[in-house]
């Protein structure tokens, strides 16, 4: 897949040829940044009672995002923050995320002391 | 960004948007935000399906720029779908329609509106009879009816037909011969109460998503309710479905069937309801169906329904035995409640009317109807299939409030309502759809007897069967001239030789009637872009301009023009010059004059005024002692439907017999015209997507709905797909025998169609399946059978 990106491909095959895709700067999937999509439910069609799947339906990576009784759930481990999911959100606030696989700066969880006893 | 602006950032696009309708769903009031201040909220029915959600319209600086599901309606509470959160991009797509256009010499030219309403009326004034007027189950109530007293009343004219034809016909005729009268007798409530619902090759979640919604919120609350799913494909349905059972296309006549056998055979018929309340009823000549038969008797019932055995009909369904005792024991159980549902499943159907009798039937033979949640329910695709085309009648066969022209005293009602003298409406029907456009696309020297077609407000250039043979053919005939009332340029446009640009939605006032009997009506709110002007006026002023040039049936009795309008003062108001339009409410106006129609078949439905107030309100609204309007739940049932007398129980009022009684018809099992065979050996089926409407006019110039599905494709099973070398994403060519269109392969896809089926969404202008689909129509309702016609697949 050297010429033409997964992306490109899976655009082209539902016909979304003709639009030009932002420069890879912007959409990082390389190892140094890897990003995950993330679907927040409160925005997302599929889980306020409407229904939807384009997010699944669209993904170019087999089982990256999976729907259970109308919802979709995404599988980290297949997913590889390509995007397409958030581009074709149509949910009237985009309910997809692309998040940081790093944890960020002071994101770090430190183990609390124990109690001490009384 | 510091802490407490983010979260109040974050807070604040969270209930602009999606998350209001969970809000309101909660029944807690919309929080005040920033933005409501400086926003004029409204209300409306949504633009799309027959569902018939209300939601609220936020204008600003002019523009529609913010919508919410409506807290308050009962239909929604406050949920819309993907379409019905993106409905106020629909106005504002980059190529709307902005002036009227004349095709001169090939070439499409702006002209004034004087001259597009002066070319109209002189080419129907060149021969009256030879016009067509095609609207359509999204017209509003005021123009479905200023469209039949103009054809019907004014031309003497009967060719008017609604696009509703194509989608709700079947649905008329089954409730008609049934009941005597059109529409369902339950309402959405049902769905509230019912233990079981069984859909009728009905897709909800796709195509009624608020309403199915409705069912799996009972289910989050821990309520038990068996959700049957009895289709001829997977569809997004049928993953919450309790059973799926996938029968093969046609055989639903046989299922039905099947049911009625097992509860006489089991004698848990319910014989009480039947004895008090119904009678049987059959074509006289099976090869002559017509609407209302002939009586025969339940023993030449029972006999005539002995051979559906399950076991008979497992062999032609493909349901097991077991499936079908399941279904046979379900309506066995009078402690249950059942509703059934359908849409297009049933009604597009080469025998429509017949499957639409039969599931009637059923519920009438167990005794599983007039109590909440038991019920026969056919939901409509269009906003106002109901309110318009039916209700009105603007249907070839029909005249305002379920009249007949066929009928004497119904044309005689209308004539003197209208101060027409006697004799103007004429008794014959009209052509109905499929032979209006065939008679269009004919030549005048073979029988082609309709040279001007004007549409509004549908885009048959798309949505006609066989559209070669049915729309396409009239280019390069002479003398004939298409007039498209439209919004953006269509297929239908395309080849129309007069375009007049319209307002839509909210650009003008509106009423609707949705599936379950609901009014609901809207106001003005925004401009109508350039010159665009609304359908309503448009009639209007074709209709002065030829009462002007001299037309006889532009002038009522004492030879004044057939459409007056008066303000409060009682002065005469001329709408028809656009001037003057708004200085009135025209809507209001011609809803007054039309609401005493409604009353002969007891269709009251509410005054403007009372709608006004309201999120729509179901007929019929009766005025109570003490002044106020209230709907009615459930038809034909003491205590609920106004008409029916105390201790009456159930009342069947305008039965067909005229004794209250429903009909129980036999209808047996028929094959379909067109079966797959080795030349063509897939059932190819058409339909809807969630994102878009009808043809993708104006949702597929809401970017996100483009976005979300940009183009038709082509469902295929994964072992067809193998075995002709089709990949997910190739391109294939779907051959019948009409012709062949290339589309994009998608294997399963939403769907999951059964091995030897094919399925394709129509709304996609660039790939028109219609090209290829099938004519035959139910030989009662004239609709045609959208759903089912031979193909084949090659890759391209």
């Amino acid at each position: 897949m050297s010429t033409i990106s997964r992306r490109d491909l899976f655009r082209s095959m539902l016909g979304r040829h003709a639009e030009p895709t932002a420069p890879s700067v912007a959409l990082p999937v390389s190892d140094e940044a890897p990003q995950l999509a993330l679907i927040l439910d409160r925005f997302c069609l599929a889980y306020q009672g409407s229904f939807c799947s384009v997010c699944s339906e669209r993904c170019p990576e087999n089982g990256a995002i999976v729907v259970v009784q109308g919802k979709p759930h995404v599988n980290p481990d297949f997913c590889t923050g390509c995007k397409v999911c958030h581009e074709v959100c149509p949910a009237p606030k985009n309910a997809v995320f692309l998040v940081s696989r790093k944890p960020r700066q002071g994101m770090v969880a430190r183990p609390t002391p124990e109690p001490e006893s009384p | 960004m510091n802490l407490i602006e983010r979260r109040t950032f974050l807070k604040t696009s969270a209930l602009a948007a999606a998350s209001a309708a969970a809000a309101a769903r909660a029944q807690s009031p919309a929080p005040p935000t920033a933005a409501a201040d400086v926003l004029k909220w409204d209300k409306a029915p949504c633009r799309f399906c027959g569902t018939g959600c209300h939601v609220k319209v936020g204008v600003k600086d002019g523009k529609v720029v913010a919508i919410a599901g409506h807290p308050d309606a009962a239909v929604n509470k406050g949920l819309l779908c993907v379409k019905g959160y993106h409905v106020g991009g629909i106005l504002y797509g980059k190529d709307r329609l902005t002036d009227p256009m004349l095709r001169r010499n090939g070439v499409m030219e702006k002209i004034s509106w004087e001259e597009a309403i002066d070319i109209t009326a002189r080419r129907i004034m060149k021969n009256p009879a030879g016009f067509g007027f095609y609207t359509s189950g999204q017209s509003t109530i005021p123009e479905g009816y200023a469209a039949t007293k103009f054809m019907k009343g004014g031309l003497s004219n009967n060719h008017t037909e609604p696009n509703a034809r194509l989608c709700m016909a079947s649905a008329v005729t089954g409730y008609i011969s049934t009941y005597g009268v059109d529409e369902p007798a339950g309402c959405y409530d049902d769905l509230d109460a019912c233990n079981v619902l069984l859909m009728w090759g009905n897709n909800m979640a796709e195509m009624h998503p608020v309403l199915f919604s409705r069912i799996l919120d009972r289910r989050e609350r821990g309520q038990k309710v068996t959700i049957i799913d009895l289709g001829t494909r997977r569809t997004r349905t049928s993953e919450f479905a309790d059973h799926y059972l996938e029968f093969r296309p046609q055989t639903d006549l046989a299922i039905a069937n099947c049911i009625a056998q097992q509860l006489i055979e089991s004698g848990a018929w319910n014989k009480k309801f039947v004895e008090n309340h119904c009678a049987f009823r059959a074509d006289a000549d099976i090869t002559k169906p017509d609407l209302m038969g002939v009586a025969i008797s339940f023993d030449d019932f029972k006999n005539r329904i002995a051979e559906y055995t399950p076991e008979y009909v497992s062999g032609l369904s493909g349901l097991s035995v077991e499936q079908l005792k399941m279904l046979g024991d379900l309506f066995a159980d009078p402690n249950i409640r059942i509703t059934s549902t359908w849409c297009m499943g049933m009604n597009q159907h080469t025998r429509g009317t017949a499957i639409n009798r039969l599931v009637h039937g059923i519920h009438l033979l167990s005794g599983h109807f007039g109590k909440p949640g038991d019920a026969p329910t056919s939901l409509t695709g269009q906003p106002s299939a109901c309110g318009t085309a039916r209700e009105v009648g603007t249907l070839c066969h029909t005249l305002p409030g379920g009249r007949l022209v066929a009928k004497q005293p119904h044309r005689e009602q209308c004539e003197k309502h209208w101060n027409l003298p006697a004799g103007r409406i004429k008794e014959t029907p009209g052509y109905h759809t499929v032979l209006l456009f065939e008679k269009f696309c004919t030549p005048k020297d073979k029988g082609g007897d309709i040279d001007t077609i004007m549409v509004q407000v549908t885009n048959p250039g798309q949505t006609l069967p066989n559209l070669k043979k049915l729309y396409t053919a009239k280019i390069g005939l002479e003398d004939k001239f298409l007039i498209v009332s439209d919004v953006y340029p269509t297929a239908s446009t395309e080849i129309a030789d007069l375009v007049l640009p319209a307002a839509m939605w909210v650009e003008k006032n509106g009423a609707y009637g949705n599936s379950e009997r609901r009014t609901q009506q809207w106001f003005k709110m925004v401009q109508p872009p350039g010159q665009a002007r609304e359908d309503v006026w448009m009639t209007i002023a074709i209709a002065h301009r030829m009462f002007e040039l001299g037309h006889p049936g532009m002038k009522d009795k004492d030879g004044k023009f057939i459409f007056t309008f008066k303000d409060d003062a009682g002065n005469e108001v001329p709408v028809w010059d656009y001037a003057h339009f708004h200085d009135i409410n025209a809507d209001r106006v011609l809803y007054e004059e039309y609401r005493p129609l409604t009353h002969i078949k007891h269709k009251h439905v509410a005054p403007y005024d009372e709608l006004v107030k309201a999120t729509g309100m179901r007929w019929p609204v009766v005025e109570q002692p003490d002044g106020s309007y209230k709907e009615t739940r459930y038809r034909f049932v003491e205590g609920e439907d106004p008409f029916v007398a105390k201790g009456k129980g159930i009342d069947f009022y305008h039965s067909t017999t005229d004794d209250g009684r429903a009909q129980i018809w036999f209808c047996p099992f028929e094959r379909h015209p067109e079966e797959p065979d080795t030349e063509y050996p897939f059932w190819l089926c058409t339909g809807r997507v969630v994102e878009h409407w009808h043809s993708g006019t104006m949702t597929m110039r809401v970017p996100q709905l483009r976005g979300a599905m940009p183009n038709a494709y082509c469902e295929i099973n994964p072992a067809d797909a193998a075995a002709a070398g089709i990949g997910n994403g190739d391109d294939i060519i779907v051959a019948t025998r009409r012709g062949e269109i290339t589309l994009t392969a998608w294997i399963n896809g939403r769907g999951r169609p059964p091995k030897g089926s094919l399925f394709v969404p129509f709304f996609d202008e660039k790939r028109l399946i219609n090209n290829i689909t099938l004519d035959a129509y139910c030989p009662i309702s004239k609709e045609p059978d959208y759903k089912k016609c031979a193909a084949r697949i090659r890759k391209a």
